[in-house]
């Protein structure tokens, strides 16, 4: 069965709902499950933006990096051109945290050696050394990457489109300002008592005083409190949307409700909805029954609460590699 | 006079000071956690409040009722 003229009006309609919902914003996160196709669709929209004459970066946070597989070209931690669409400019970065988490230890380190006897110089790195090793930090260091490519927003980039490893990393990664700025004020609240004591203690004997340590850890403290709560703002307060892609299975689709959900409770915006791959109703037995499956699993599983923008895009038959094929991708899903 | 003093406001003090001391072993407790093998989420965070910490270590370890410093590389004692 053929889609009917009031269909294919509704999937324009769509499309021209999502890109207005991404016009608006100054990052966009693309995620999903895994192999779902979300560093298509980031490029794809990323090259959308940019062929309206806007400066697009689009910065692969997943470690196991794509971007410039998908490119055909070679991209590093430091932003390349990948094409010049229409006036616009679009750029690509692999985010590599680990640089980040180098430049934090040696900034670490240099406060160490100015506050610490040299007898404790070789205990302190040891200690700084392991850790680094935390599995935390290297997830720290990437919020720390992502927060730094957010402020080139504005300048550099009007818009930067993050390509996002799979939903579970992702999503803990998104919670972390907030659990962050909880972590701080805990601390903080920890030195204020601390300091009271103190200071009902000078109140009974003059002369002592917290000495100079003291009011830099603090101050160290709340830079981190503004820092993560600033974070925590740019993704929650509508200039960040989310794009999450997924296809029309079963297991895809009841992870996909499950993300969709937990945007809801972090308080990102769902800017819009992308099924992808999805099989032709009319070439062939095989794809026709893959299509009728597909439907099926969507009606039991709506993808998209009415009034988001949700978009589809066919099975197809190329490799959709290389920048013409992005540059495809992205207006099927605008255009 | 200045005995006087230290007559009425020492047991203050003292109690003052042992409310604040476990309140700064708590945060040394915290800031250390990775270290003493407690997984600690923002070890990235911790670890540059970890300077502040150290010359307070050996008595803090002591404090906790730890004889011999809980630190392999860490050798205060």
């Amino acid at each position: 069965m053929a889609p009917s003229h009031g269909d294919s009006a509704l999937a324009s309609g769509s499309r021209r709902m999502l890109l207005t919902s991404l016009e608006t914003r100054s990052t966009v996160y693309v995620g999903g499950k895994g192999g779902v196709g979300k560093t298509t669709v980031s490029s794809g929209i990323a090259h959308a933006l940019a062929a309206r004459g806007r400066r697009v970066l689009v910065a692969s946070t997943d470690p196991a990096h794509s971007l410039g597989h998908l490119w055909r070209v070679s991209v590093g931690d430091s932003p390349v051109l990948l094409a010049q669409p229409q006036g616009g400019e679009l750029h690509g970065v692999e985010l590599d945290p680990q640089a980040t988490l180098e430049r934090h230890l040696a900034a670490v380190r240099a406060t160490m050696d100015r506050m610490l006897p040299e007898r404790m110089h070789k205990a302190a790195r040891e200690h700084l050394d392991l850790a680094a090793q935390a599995p935390g930090s290297h997830e720290s260091a990437m919020l720390e990457r992502i927060a730094s490519v957010t402020e080139l927003t504005g300048t550099e980039f009007d818009t930067v489109v993050f390509d996002t490893a799979p939903t579970g990393h992702t999503l803990r990664l998104l919670s972390l300002p907030e659990r962050l700025t909880g972590w701080t004020e805990r601390l903080l609240a920890n030195r204020d008592k601390s300091e009271r004591y103190q200071a009902a203690m000078s109140s009974l004997v003059t002369g002592r005083h917290r000495d100079e340590p003291e009011s830099e850890l603090r101050q160290m403290l709340h830079r981190r409190r503004q820092r993560f709560a600033a974070m925590h703002t740019d993704i929650t307060d509508g200039s960040a949307g989310f794009v999450a892609v997924t296809v029309a299975e079963r297991l895809p689709l009841a992870e996909h409700a499950e993300l969709v959900a937990e945007l809801d409770v972090l308080g990102i915006d769902l800017a819009g909805v992308v099924v992808n791959r999805r099989a032709p109703s009319e070439s062939g037995a095989l794809l026709k029954a893959r299509s009728a499956l597909e439907e099926a699993a969507l009606a039991d599983q709506p993808p998209a609460a009415p009034g988001t923008p949700l978009v589809s895009l066919p099975l197809m038959a190329e490799d959709l590699t290389g920048a013409e094929q992005i540059a495809r991708i992205g207006s099927m899903l605008t255009g | 006079m200045k005995t006087l003093e230290e007559a009425y406001a020492g047991p203050y003090r003292q109690s003052l000071a042992r409310d604040r001391r476990d309140e700064d072993d708590l945060f040394t407790l915290v800031v250390l956690g990775e270290a003493l093998g407690v997984p600690d989420p923002a070890a990235y965070y911790t670890m540059e409040l970890m300077p502040y910490l150290y010359q307070d270590f050996h008595a803090w370890h002591r404090r906790m009722g730890i004889p011999r410093s809980p630190l392999d590389h860490v050798a205060c004692c």
